[in-house]
This record gives C-alpha cells, sequence and structure tokens, in this order.
C-alpha cells in the first residue's frame, strides 16, 4: 500500500490491499477526501458502503490477483466520482447484476446477494468497464 | 472496527462498524444469544451487505425457535439499507429519535 497518497487538485487515488482487512483504511481514506468539501454524513455513509462493496467483490472473485486494488476519488463539477480499479480480471459487469426480490419471506432468503442491489441504490451512476484484463469501475453521488 | 457485548438491561450494544471485516466476530457472539433479543444501534455507524448476512442469519435461527430480534435506535442511513434489502419486514426496528 502506497503510504502517501497522491492528491492532484481534487483529485486523490490510494492502492489498498487486496483483503477485508484494507476496509478501516479506506473508510479513513474516503473520510479524509470527503472532509474537505462536505461534511454531510449521509454521503460519507454511501460512499463508504458502495466502495466496501465494489472492493469485496473484487477480493472474492478475483482472489489470485495482483497484491493491491486501486481507488481514486475526484469532485467533478460539484459531483463526486469514485472509482476501482482491477487488474488481471474476467469480464462481469456489475451494472448487469440480476435483480433481487426483497419481498421474499424470510424462510425463503439467504445470506449473500444483496450487494450489488444496494449500491445501485445508494449511488447517481454506475459504470463498468472491462478491457485487456483491467476492470473499471465508476460510480458517482450529485452533492447538489 | 466493531464492539458488541450485552448492555446493563440485557441489551446487546454494537457498536462501530458491521463491515465485511467484522463479521466473523459479529456472528461469533450472535450465535451466542437465545430467545428474543434486543440490539441497540445506537452506536452503529453503518452495516454493509456482509453484516446483514450476518443479522439474517442470527434471525433466521431465533425465529425458528420462536424468538427474534428487534432493532432499536437504528440510524437513517442503516434504516434505509434494511428499506431497500426488504429486511424492514424481517426486523421490527425502531428508527432512532431525533
Amino acid at each position: 500500500m502506497r503510504q502517501v497518497p497522491d492528491r492532484v487538485g481534487g483529485r486523490m487515488e490510494k492502492s489498498f490491499e487486496r483483503t477485508f482487512d484494507s476496509l478501516d483504511d479506506i473508510f479513513q481514506f474516503i473520510e479524509s477526501f470527503l472532509q474537505t468539501e462536505s461534511s454531510d454524513p449521509g454521503l460519507l455513509h454511501d460512499v463508504n458502503f458502495a466502495v466496501e462493496e465494489l472492493f469485496t467483490n473484487m477480493v472474492k472473485y478475483n482472489p489470485t490477483g495482483p497484491p493491491e486494488i486501486e481507488l481514486g476519488l475526484s469532485f467533478i463539477d460539484g459531483d463526486l466520482s469514485v472509482s476501482l480499479t482491477d487488474r488481471e480480471t474476467e469480464p462481469f459487469d456489475v451494472t448487469q447484476a440480476p435483480p433481487v426480490d426483497i419481498h421474499r419471506p424470510i424462510e425463503e432468503r439467504k445470506p449473500g446477494g444483496l450487494g450489488l442491489h444496494l449500491v445501485k441504490k445508494v449511488v447517481d451512476s454506475l459504470e463498468y468497464r472491462h478491457a485487456r484484463g483491467t476492470t473499471t469501475i465508476k460510480f458517482s453521488k450529485n452533492l447538489r | 472496527m466493531l464492539e458488541i457485548g450485552v448492555g446493563e438491561q440485557g441489551e446487546i450494544v454494537v457498536t462501530g462498524r458491521l463491515d465485511a471485516a467484522q463479521t466473523e466476530n459479529a456472528q461469533k457472539f450472535l450465535d451466542t444469544i437465545a430467545g428474543s433479543a434486543v440490539l441497540d444501534c445506537a452506536g452503529l455507524d453503518y452495516v454493509s451487505s456482509a453484516g446483514l448476512g450476518v443479522l439474517l442469519k442470527t434471525q433466521k435461527r431465533l425465529m425458528e425457535a420462536g424468538g427474534g430480534l428487534k432493532l432499536v435506535n437504528v440510524n437513517p442511513h442503516i434504516h434505509n439499507i434494511f428499506r431497500y434489502s426488504g429486511f424492514d419486514h424481517i426486523f421490527e426496528i425502531e428508527p432512532a429519535s431525533g
């Protein structure tokens, strides 16, 4: 993990080890970036949530990938843009994840399968790109 | 980080973040709970889908035995996640006041 995040204008990037144990560092990184632009606890919550879901999916489904996953945060025209980049990946379009029936009774529900459904609920846009083995997922939050 | 334990009134008190790195500890504690229980979420900042899985597994086990978890002092952000998941129909939820 790079110890000093790169900050260029309104953008910060940092790479995190491919492990769930990176989450505390990720949350600190997000909070330190957002506090310069927004004190909205709802924004912090939703960004943490979406990043955790996408990051942990990369950890789970690409366990033999490179040691680190990149996270980038930027403000563009007043909106927050977040990107996660993973390499040596197989294609999996997160925007095309099947819908979840949230009305099933508890007897028919099992842990898991909600992450991408919930990401779509808390972000304002979600984009997926896969090229030459590299997956880039971007999402945005409208701050206005 | 996450802390989970039993409060003065016998309620379960959970503080911090129930994220994917904390599910093992949370599940280990919740597996010791029997019957009906109150989960005080006043200090809970965050629940991810991994955390929802822990709560669902616990709720299923308790309900099969005639009990269940009631969540109290749930902040609006976490409450939204429960609504988006349909978990507001699976758990009795008391939102945080104010």
